[in-house]
């Protein structure tokens, strides 16, 4: 039995180290960073999300997270904003890492006044972590004539920047409870096309799903960071890989004109890898289907969940 | 405001047909947002509703002025590492804006004349397949039945997400000073004070059906 069991830890402990391995250039100088979603719900995933994100960390040193949105679900009280946030993510926290947070449906505004989702008192904004990467949170609950103005105006200025959108509800999306939010897809996506936004992540479906590109904008769903809706996903032509099965997180590398992205589940394997690289200098075309967007999916070890 | 907005419009225009290059990049989201200023406008010129839409016009900006002079001193959100000052001064700001708020009622800024316009405004957008789809969202993100009050000057129900308000729909309606929203719940708009969390006036039945 004792010999079984020997057997057994040392045939798993090669797999467990292939899938724990990192799939990331780890590039001195690129810009780090890690994707949540729909994370704010004191679940155990959510624990084991957190501690797998420190974990990774000494791997992969990065320096900020985004939040896909739902950071605080229900009430949002002081005791709140501790248990569904600043206590799980408290060695982050505690390691330098700065959060940016989007707005979802279940958040209140007085979110944006708290110091560590660094919103600065706006329910969208931008910021620049570093040189030639520009990022824009966006408040998809409000998608009023002000926010499309200042969305147009600010991608506008921001040049030749690789431009990373985050917001709440998906554009695109394969899920069977929200799918694809078509109505704020229409006045948003030609905006993103026009200033040749590159990548966006969003939430609000409780699952990761990978889009195939659309119209050169590459699109990530990551909303299962401590919500999980098992059986949701159901597999579309819209994607290139799902997972609705495991809690997950996104770590992210911007090296030069390439996106190197790594899913991550809450044992710590590895769901998904790839990169999106863009073709530098083209011009936007906002009528077009051609954007300087290419995936390059690698074999992923999970497959997406059943289809229904 | 009105004046302001109806030059950048002209602007717009005007560059639009001196420059051919500009008028490729139109994008249907700018062909979007120049209807929506057509809709609203408050223009007599263009509008038959302009009289009613400008009278809108003031009665909110009245409410963002007062709402501006209240969150002062205790009242005035700021960035802070601390969340129990966030719930705190929003209390404060509350109370205060009920306090100067203490007569008013339905109607005051939502006035009988106004409430036709923004029913006519907002049947189109949710009329057929598209209609379907925004009837959906709104449905999607709902509070649970029977959480919110339609009362001036109460408060929005803390445990209950806010519902999503279509970007076309949106786009329909007259833009907002902050910190005021409208939020569609059932077939009631309200009107919302987002920093004070306090149910500002209501049209019930908004959408006909």
């Amino acid at each position: 039995m004792r010999r079984a069991f020997i057997l057994a830890f040392v045939l798993t402990l090669p797999l467990a180290a292939v899938a724990q391995e990192l799939r990331l250039p780890n590039k001195e100088g690129s810009v780090k960073f890690a994707v949540i979603g729909d994370s704010g719900e004191p679940s155990s995933g959510q624990i084991a999300i957190a501690r797998q994100m420190h974990a990774w960390r000494s791997r992969f040193p990065f320096t900020f997270a985004l939040m896909t949105g739902d950071n605080l679900y229900g009430s949002e009280r002081a005791r709140d904003y501790e248990r569904k946030f600043s206590i799980p993510y408290k060695a982050l926290l505690d390691g330098g890492v700065q959060f940016y947070a989007s707005l979802g449906n279940h958040d209140d505004d007085g979110q944006t006044q708290y110091k560590a989702f660094n919103m600065n008192g706006q329910k969208y904004y931008t910021f620049k972590p570093q040189n030639g990467v520009r990022f824009f949170a966006i408040d998809s609950n409000y998608v009023d004539q002000k926010q499309l103005q200042w969305l147009d105006k600010e991608l506008e200025a921001s040049g030749s920047d690789w431009k990373i959108v985050f917001f709440h509800h998906p554009l695109y999306s394969s899920g069977a409870t929200h799918g694809s939010a078509d109505l704020q897809r229409e006045l948003i996506e030609p905006v993103l096309i026009k200033h040749g936004v590159n990548v966006a992540f969003m939430g609000h479906e409780h699952f990761y799903e990978r889009i195939k590109p659309q119209k050169g904008v590459a699109y990530f769903i990551i909303g299962s960071s401590a919500k999980l809706r098992k059986g949701d996903l159901q597999k579309s032509p819209l994607t290139v890989y799902g997972n609705d099965e495991t809690y997950a997180f996104m770590l992210v590398e911007i090296a030069g004109d390439e996106l190197f992205f790594q899913v991550i589940n809450d044992k710590g394997q590895t769901i998904d890898t790839g990169s999106v690289r863009r073709a530098g200098d083209v011009k936007p075309n906002p009528n077009g289907t051609t954007q300087p967007v290419v995936p390059q999916a690698k074999p992923s070890p999970v497959q997406p969940g059943p289809k229904k | 405001m009105n004046v302001s907005r109806w030059l950048a419009l002209a602007v717009l225009c005007s560059s639009c047909a001196a420059s051919p290059a500009a008028t490729e990049h139109t994008t249907t989201t700018d062909a979007a947002l120049q209807q929506s200023e057509r809709k609203t406008s408050t223009d007599p010129a263009v509008n038959p509703h302009a009289a009613a839409l400008l009278d809108f016009e003031v009665r909110v900006k009245a409410y963002a002025d007062l709402h501006k002079r209240l969150a002062k001193g205790d009242a005035k959100q700021m960035e802070t590492a601390d969340p129990a000052m966030i719930s705190a001064v929003k209390a404060r700001l509350a109370a205060k804006m009920q306090t100067a708020r203490r007569d008013a009622k339905q109607g005051d800024i939502f006035t009988p004349d106004v409430r036709p316009v923004f029913r006519r405004l907002l049947a189109p957008e949710l009329k057929g397949e598209d209609g379907r789809d925004a009837k959906a969202v709104l449905k999607d993100d709902a509070p649970a039945a029977g959480t919110v009050l339609f009362k001036v000057n109460a408060k929005y129900p803390e445990n209950q997400p806010l519902p999503t308000v279509p970007a076309k729909v949106l786009l329909s309606l007259p833009t907002l000073p902050a910190p005021l929203e409208y939020r569609i719940v059932g077939q009631h708009l309200l009107l919302l004070d987002m920093e004070a969390d306090l149910v500002v006036d209501y049209i019930l039945n908004a959408i006909t059906t």
